[in-house]
């Protein structure tokens, strides 16, 4: 089985001969740093060598946004570059680059061959309709910008989705990536940054468009989002997404109850990052945890996000090996596990599940 | 309506320019300016902090509230002031070395204010002396530290020794929290408290300057 047959049969809860074993984050650089320090040779400090590097399956990303060269810098971490409607109008014209040539042929060809060596995942990520307009107006201006600008933002919103709806059209013809995600960093915790009301009039409308779209290529979609997301999941859900990652354990996210109240949706993730320093009987406790989960279909452990840098290379080899063992214990032969039409491969809109 | 209850309401509902309307009106009609922080303001940003402990409202309405309180603040404090009222204390307040993260330290900082004490924000990325410095130089009797990451979380027992060193760990009471944190880890590192959000964490400073 190669890596695309797996990934897809095992959402679809057909049998594979084992689990995915994929880290779908870049590496923290301070990590990378003290691996470097412990033997890592100097040129396998990338995230597709360092893949290579501890024999992981390949997932790697093609990630595209819509400021350009041309688009200012914030001045400071989590700060902005624009503040109201003239500001905004200022920056258009700096905005929306051509989608035709966001990515060059030789990507392309890369992605091609990439694809048809069969052993790597790729998957395509834009920034999420809660993302986008943070890192327009910073972080704290964001917030209070859904009560000081809510038409600017919903204009905003607006002019990014005809923007994403032409790049899907452009890029998903060209190449049918494995799953998309939208980086999205919207909750923390305790819970969700926004409410309900908040995302219903700000968020989903948008998303349920783009959805519709990507959905006609057959590609899931993924949101990603750390934090505590117990409450978000369900509105994701409702606007059409496939799945959600990295579900944070620190954060309190517990994936059993996930797939007790959205069965058709998958998630990526999970793997507690804080006991990977605590050497190979912790992680086997930690795996031992996700085991049932993973059993049911639609939990692909993964690393809660990056690696930190307390994890010395030695216990990193030690996951990589334990992630093996257990990914062997999966092989939902005799697990019957509710398919959902994109992830089934035949191309059909998944959010007319349940329709 | 009395007009205490009309300025926690806008306060609560962010509406700033109501709130220093409302203060001003107070002020002229002679109300005491301690009567309108405590039973106007405070009260109105502790009803903030319970709805966003129990999840009835979310960040972005507590941003705007602390706004509205900062505000109506504004017009109070030269009659505060002239009055001679005294804030209840002095609390430093940072997210510590290492770290950029400032939306849960923001937070605290504004549930804190928001009880009538004074807060010295000293920003993202401090280092311990800064801390000691800020200590000293205000007479603050609560430090509040703020860590997002694993690798920073260490900055808290870092800032905790260097009050040791500068001989006033015991004039200050220690409260950390952030992601990361837990009981345990503040236990271990000899904080003097630790809470998983900010209006709790307001509540503990609150009753340290009062005990
Ligand atoms: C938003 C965010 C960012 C933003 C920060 C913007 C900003 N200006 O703050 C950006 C994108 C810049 C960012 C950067 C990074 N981040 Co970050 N980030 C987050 C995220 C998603 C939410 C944090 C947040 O804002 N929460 C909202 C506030 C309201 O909550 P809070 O801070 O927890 O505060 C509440 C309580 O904790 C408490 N509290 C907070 N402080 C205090 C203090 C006291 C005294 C008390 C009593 C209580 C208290 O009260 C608050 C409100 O109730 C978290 C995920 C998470 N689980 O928290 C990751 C997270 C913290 N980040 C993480 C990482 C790894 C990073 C980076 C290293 C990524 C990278 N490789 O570059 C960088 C680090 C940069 C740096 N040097 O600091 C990891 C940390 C993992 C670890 N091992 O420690 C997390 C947990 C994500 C994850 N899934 O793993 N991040």
């Amino acid at each position: 089985m190669n890596a695309h047959e797996r990934f897809a049969a095992y959402l679809a809860g057909k049998p594979v001969d084992r689990a995915p074993v994929i880290e779908w984050a870049p590496w923290w650089h301070l990590t990378v740093q003290r691996w470097l320090g412990e033997g890592l040779p100097h040129e396998m400090a990338n995230t597709e060598a360092l893949q290579g590097y501890f024999g992981l399956d390949k997932c790697l990303q093609t990630s595209v946004v819509c400021r350009t060269a041309k688009t200012p810098h914030a001045a400071e971490y989590g700060s902005g570059i624009m503040k109201d409607e003239a500001d905004y109008e200022a920056l258009l014209p700096t905005l929306f680059p051509d989608p035709e040539r966001l990515l060059s042929d030789g990507h392309f060809d890369w992605l091609k061959q990439t694809h048809e060596r069969g052993d790597t995942l790729h998957f395509f990520t834009v920034e999420g309709f809660f993302w986008y307009p943070r890192e327009m107006f910073g972080i704290e201006d964001h917030l209070y910008s859904f009560y000081d600008h809510p038409e600017l933002l919903k204009r905003m919103a607006e002019d990014y989705t005809e923007w994403l709806i032409k790049v899907f059209h452009t890029v998903f013809s060209r190449h049918r990536f494995d799953f998309m995600s939208f980086a999205e960093d919207m909750s923390y915790n305790n819970g969700p940054m926004i409410s309900k009301a908040l995302f219903d009039e700000f968020l989903a409308p948008y998303y349920k468009r783009v959805i519709e779209v990507i959905h006609t290529y057959g590609i899931p979609v993924f949101i990603d989002s750390d934090g505590d997301i117990t409450e978000a999941v369900d509105w994701y859900a409702e606007v059409g997404a496939d799945g959600m990652f990295p579900l944070e354990r620190q954060a309190g996210v517990d994936v059993s109850t996930y797939l007790d109240k959205q069965p058709s949706m998958a998630f990526i993730g999970h793997f507690d990052k804080m006991c990977m320093k605590f050497g190979e009987e912790a992680m086997r406790w930690e795996f031992e945890r996700l085991l049932h989960s993973m059993r049911r279909g639609k939990l692909i452990a993964s690393c809660d996000h990056q690696t930190p840098p307390d994890v010395s290379i030695d216990n990193y080899r030690i996951y990589v090996k334990l992630f093996y063992e257990y990914a062997a214990k999966v092989t939902h032969a005799d697990e019957t596990v509710l398919p959902c039409p994109v992830f089934s491969g035949d191309g059909q809109a998944c959010n007319s599940k349940g329709d | 309506m009395s007009i205490f209850q009309e300025i926690s309401e806008k306060l609560q509902k962010g509406r700033a320019k109501d709130v220093s309307a409302l203060v001003e009106q107070a002020l002229n009609d002679g109300i005491a300016p301690q009567d309108i922080l405590n039973e106007a303001m405070v009260v109105g940003m502790n009803a903030i902090g319970e709805k966003f402990r129990t999840g009835e409202i979310y960040v972005p309405e507590v941003l705007i509230a602390a706004r509205a309180m900062n505000a109506g603040l504004k017009v109070l404090k030269p009659a505060l002031t002239s009055a001679g009222v005294e804030p209840i204390g002095k609390a430093v307040i940072c997210t510590v070395k290492g770290d950029m993260h400032d939306i849960g330290k923001n937070l605290v900082k504004m549930m804190i204010e928001g009880k009538g004490i004074e807060c010295i924000d000293l920003g993202v990325n401090v280092e311990p002396s800064a801390v000691v410095n800020a200590v000293k130089e205000s007479g603050a009797t609560v430090v509040c530290l703020s860590a997002l990451l694993t690798t920073t979380m260490n900055g808290q027992k870092d800032v905790i020794d260097a009050l040791i060193e500068a001989g006033i760990r015991d004039s200050v009471k220690v409260m950390i929290g952030g992601a990361p944190v837990t009981q345990s880890f503040a236990d271990e590192i000899g904080a003097d408290a630790y809470t998983m959000d900010a209006a709790s964490a307001a509540e503990v400073a609150r009753s340290f300057m009062l005990n």
